[in-house]
């Protein structure tokens, strides 16, 4: 009984993972250098060909799963694909989880072996964009508006998690005194807008922001930076 | 001055009187919140030191690198499947002794130079959880640490490279679990 239901799993699994070619894969056409590329939680599996008759076309197969799971799972929209790229934004915004992609190929007939990713965290792997930030002043203080990058994750009405709360990330905001050239970090936290008071008359500021992930002590490159003069 | 001494120590009855029938209420309850565990927690400021974490992180990657076996998993949400949320703390404890004793001392020169950072750290921890005990029965705990145990056994020198793979998922459970 055991032995023919090994068997029936190996069936299914044969046909799952390799569309029920009989050919034997063909290790020289393997994709080459499969991995995620993460910016902003946005996880998108890119690869190179592999080896394949050159004037055939080639078509790719990619499937993912979380590490620990037994079996892989087809991304639908990346299936039979002619792309070198595959976003699996959807299939890996668990942020504390580990992932695995990996993509074969197809060509003139013949399928390629599967090529893996490394194990990918996404928290850990992402690079996180700089901050776009709005600048107005009225009554000698500065306002300043924060807007994250395009995260996959929106604040939803009726959580109280935000964006920034979700990801763990606060916003650096630095104010430089353009006559004393000194360059001070006035604000540190999630919220989205900071008033700068008491600033000199007749001085000028320059604002600039970054995005800081607390935990890993990682930053984002600076914002645009913002000068005003105060009257 | 004798009236102010007599309030003082009637009020001082008082709240030795509200403690004993807190006391006996939670007896009463059959124990139900009384805590189960004892001393299992770790500061919040042990998991907010970038640099320590980087290298057991990195630690963890070059580690996961050699670990070709991605269907088995030690770290995860089957370990805590069926063990009391006030007990996770004191698993974690079992599990992070087993991964100094067996797994990371016998590999202390190798993956360096994050071994040498990351050992003490987590040598830190586990002092820190000395005196976490768990009240009655631990069965299921030890159940549970013995098959992570029997799972990098079973997979000999892999299962240890799987295991110092997992210690980004080792401290991120610690964290999640004695906090």
């Amino acid at each position: 009984m055991v032995p023919k239901h090994c068997f029936l799993g190996f069936l299914i699994g044969f046909v799952l993972t390799g569309g029920g070619e009989p050919q034997p894969a063909h290790e020289s056409m393997n994709p080459l250098r499969v991995q995620f590329q993460s910016r902003n939680f946005h996880n998108v599996l890119h690869w190179q060909p592999g080896r394949a008759p050159s004037n055939h076309s080639r078509i790719y197969f990619v499937q993912y799963k979380k590490y620990g799971q037994k079996e892989w799972k087809n991304k639908a929209e990346c299936w039979e694909t002619q792309e070198l790229f595959c976003d699996l934004t959807d299939e890996t915004s668990d942020l504390r989880e580990l992932y695995y992609g990996r993509v074969r190929m197809a060509s003139a007939g013949n399928y390629s072996g599967w090529s893996m990713t490394r194990r990918f965290t996404p928290w850990w792997a992402t690079n996180i964009d700089p901050p776009v930030i709005n600048v107005t002043q009225h009554n000698g203080s500065v306002l300043v508006v924060l807007h994250a990058p395009d995260f996959p994750y929106r604040h939803q009405k009726g959580t109280n998690v935000t964006v920034e709360n979700y990801y763990d990330l606060v916003y650096r905001v630095f104010l430089i005194n353009n006559s004393l050239e000194k360059e001070q970090n006035i604000y540190e936290g999630a919220g989205r807008v900071v008033e700068i008071g008491a600033l000199m008359p007749h001085s000028g500021y320059c604002i600039v922001a970054e995005i800081y992930q607390p935990m890993l002590g990682r930053s984002s490159q600076r914002s645009e930076e913002i000068c005003v003069k105060i009257p | 001055m004798a009236a102010l001494q007599k309030s003082v120590s009637s009020s001082l009855m008082g709240t030795l009187a509200a403690g004993c029938l807190l006391l006996i209420v939670l007896w009463v309850q059959g124990g139900t919140s009384v805590p189960i565990t004892s001393n299992c927690r770790l500061d919040e400021s042990d998991f907010q030191q970038p640099y320590i974490i980087n290298r057991t992180f990195m630690l963890a990657e070059e580690a996961s690198f050699a670990d070709n076996n991605t269907d088995v998993r030690l770290i995860g949400d089957k370990l805590f499947r069926g063990v009391h949320v006030k007990k996770h703390c004191y698993l974690m404890k079992q599990v992070l002794n087993f991964t100094l004793e067996e797994v990371l001392l016998p590999y202390s020169d190798r993956f360096q130079p994050y071994m040498q950072e990351v050992v003490p750290f987590l040598v830190r921890l586990s002092g820190q959880l000395n005196q976490c005990h768990i009240m009655g029965n631990d069965q299921q705990v030890q159940r549970k640490v013995q098959q992570l145990k029997d799972t990098v056994k079973m997979l000999g020198e892999s299962g240890e490279i799987k295991a110092i793979g997992e210690l980004n998922l080792l401290f991120i459970a610690l964290k999640n679990a004695c906090i």
